[in-house]
């Protein structure tokens, strides 16, 4: 609250720097969130959080009812042999797990789709760095990019397997089809978006070419192609899950038609909860990142609370 | 007051003019050329303040982009301290009206921005060093405490302010400010205006000042250089000699202000009417800017 006014106070002394520099550290703590709240307050404040995130996690709960009781007491039996209840379901993931078996997948899942992103995202950032950086070169490559943008990387799969065989190679190649574009469509928006007004700065400031590109265009680009990468992610598993469907002999896609073939209802069910799960985990780390480095860009990404 | 007579000026526009092709349109399918500048001729002696006016589209920022080093002239000369500008260089360092920060550099980073890396003398900062100037001209510039924040954490005025203390910071003898105070509140423009003309007293930089502000530029500039609407020529330079400006009065309702600034109005009067006839509206004849309010009130001069 008594932030704007400070601001203005400080902005508009006229006096000498040291004056505004007092005005300045007194204003710093003020900065920190929750300092000089009642305890009252800060209770309000911490039961409206409790109540926001119940009302967050509401939907999330009310399904998992629904899952659990829905099967027992709505479905016909039929359905039942089909869509087992939540409590069966996690039962087999705890075997699963027990047993070893989910470890094995996981680990098969993570290497590939982790060795496919990492190719992804080290040359879709190095040729869109070069593509942006080069006009001739996007006018000549864009035409291409654009035709193989807009080929969905599973219509490619069969391809990619007959070239590659179905062991690890044509997985992680598909996982860097798939990942390559989002990361590379956004590298280069993101160095043509760099505010012409800060090169000119940096221009005026005497810097050459290189010192530009290095300390100007990469570091205004970043955030954006965090956004990239981060769609990558999300991508490169749902590519990988796929493929691990088509001709596998572990990964979570594995396990999962693998389980429907031989007819154990439960852990299919389990290794889709792995799948969505790891999405979520992955999503969430790869948004964390994003944030990091795009925290200088607005007051969104340091809002607290 | 003294223009360049004797020893060589700091700076010297020999008869520069700037052309530009505008890419072909609907209109004029070929394209055009336009000329921005024609035939300027300007010389600034060391230590000297001069404001710069003229209706939008006159041809400021292209001749301050050249004294920058930023763009070459099509004919004439620029010349710094008798050799011509052959680009960008530690001896000039420009204000941009839009502040022009580095958004992921805190304030104390954006001004060492200009102190990384190798100088025109070779000499290289350490880390420690550049933390310790940027902490000096933040200082300066009255932001003393705030070397931390990044630049969506300050107003206005504090980003132009660091933007001045980035321009100083690597100590060039000459600023080059493009309309810096035009987006900034009444306020806190006068008060840069003040704190500007501390500055350029206890640095003795040689400036050159662009405003659309008759009155910014009457109290700012020991003379006042006018441009005709375009294609750019110096119409006239104005002395302004106000006396004592250090003390408390309000110089701007002294009688020798209130004449200059009629002076140059009326200088500016025909040119921005004529600037407006070529559906420019930026700068009304009374000094106001109805850009900065959004209120285009055309044809209402005089
Ligand atoms: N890169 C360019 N290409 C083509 N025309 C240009 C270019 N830069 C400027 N011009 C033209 O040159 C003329 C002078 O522009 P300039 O920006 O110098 O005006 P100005 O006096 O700074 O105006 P303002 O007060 O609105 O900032 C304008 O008519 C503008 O359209
Ligand atoms: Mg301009």
């Amino acid at each position: 609250m008594s932030t704007p006014t400070l601001t203005k106070e400080t902005e508009t002394r006229p006096g000498p720097a040291a004056t505004a520099g007092d005005a300045a550290k007194e204003w710093n703590p003020a900065l920190r969130p929750g300092s000089g709240k009642t305890p009252a307050a800060r209770l309000r404040l911490y039961a409206r959080q409790g109540g926001n995130a119940v009302w967050g996690a509401g939907a999330i709960i009310l399904f998992l009812l629904l899952w659990e009781l829905g099967p027992t007491y709505l479905a016909p039996a039929s359905t039942r042999v089909f869509l087992p209840p939540l409590h069966v379901v996690l039962e087999a993931l705890g075997t699963l797990i027990a047993n070893g078996q989910l470890q094995n997948h996981l680990a098969a899942s993570l290497s590939r789709s982790a060795s496919g992103f990492g190719i992804a995202v080290v040359s879709a950032v190095a040729l869109g760095l070069l593509v942006a950086w080069y006009g001739a070169l996007d006018r000549f490559l864009n035409p291409l990019l654009e035709v193989f943008r807009n080929t969905a990387a599973l219509a490619l799969l069969p391809v990619f397997t007959l070239l590659l065989g179905i062991g690890e190679t044509s997985k992680i190649s598909i996982v860097a089809y798939a990942a390559f574009f989002p990361v590379l469509l956004n590298t280069i928006a993101g160095v043509r978006t760099v505010d012409p007004l800060l090169i000119r700065a940096a221009r005026s400031l005497g810097l050459s070419n290189f010192q530009l590109f290095q300390k100007v265009i990469l570091p205004s680009a970043v955030p954006t192609i965090f956004t990239g990468i981060r769609m990558a992610g999300t991508s490169s598993i749902l590519v990988l899950i796929a493929a691990e469907m088509v001709g596998a002999k572990a990964g979570l896609g594995y396990l999962i038609v693998n389980s429907q073939m031989s007819f154990l209802i439960p852990d299919m069910y389990a290794g889709i909860l792995t799948v969505s799960l790891l999405g979520l985990l992955v999503n969430y780390l790869l948004v964390g990142v994003e944030r990091h480095f795009s925290r200088w860009r607005t007051a969104v990404g340091s809002r607290t609370a | 007051m003294t223009s360049g007579t004797g020893p060589i000026p700091k700076i010297s526009l020999q008869n520069i003019t700037k052309r530009f092709t505008v890419r072909p349109s609907k209109d004029n399918p070929d394209g055009a050329v336009l000329t921005a500048l024609d035939g300027i001729s300007l010389d600034v002696s060391a230590g000297e303040f001069i404001t710069l006016v003229g209706p939008s589209g006159s041809g400021k920022t292209t001749l301050l982009d050249l004294l920058a080093g930023l763009t070459k002239p099509d004919s004439g000369k620029v010349l710094v301290d008798g050799r011509e500008v052959a680009g960008p260089g530690r001896d000039r360092a420009v204000v941009f009206q839009q502040y022009a920060l580095f958004p992921w550099r805190t304030a104390a980073a954006n001004v060492s921005f200009g102190l990384e890396g190798a100088g025109s003398d070779g000499k290289r900062y350490t880390r420690k060093e550049r933390a310790e100037k940027a902490r000096e001209y933040l200082g300066l510039v009255g932001l003393g405490g705030f070397e931390d924040r990044y630049p969506h954490e300050l107003s206005g005025g504090m980003k132009q302010r660091v933007a001045i203390a980035r321009s100083l910071a690597y100590e060039p003898d000459i600023l080059l400010m493009d309309e810096p105070f035009a987006a900034l509140d009444a306020q806190t423009r006068e008060q840069l205006q003040t704190e500007l003309l501390r500055i350029w007293a206890t640095t003795g930089k040689t400036i050159i000042f662009i405003t659309h502000g008759i009155d910014e530029a009457v109290y700012l500039g020991q003379r006042v250089a006018v441009l005709s609407s375009r294609p750019g020529r110096l119409k006239e330079i104005v002395d302004i000699d106000l006396g004592d400006r250090s003390g408390d009065e309000d110089v701007r309702s002294n009688p020798a202000f209130v004449e200059h600034r009629h002076k140059v109005w009326s200088l500016l009067h025909d040119e921005v009417r004529r600037a407006q006839a070529a559906g420019h509206a930026k700068i009304q004849p009374d000094g106001t800017a109805p850009d900065e309010t959004r209120t285009i009130t055309t044809g209402k001069a005089a």
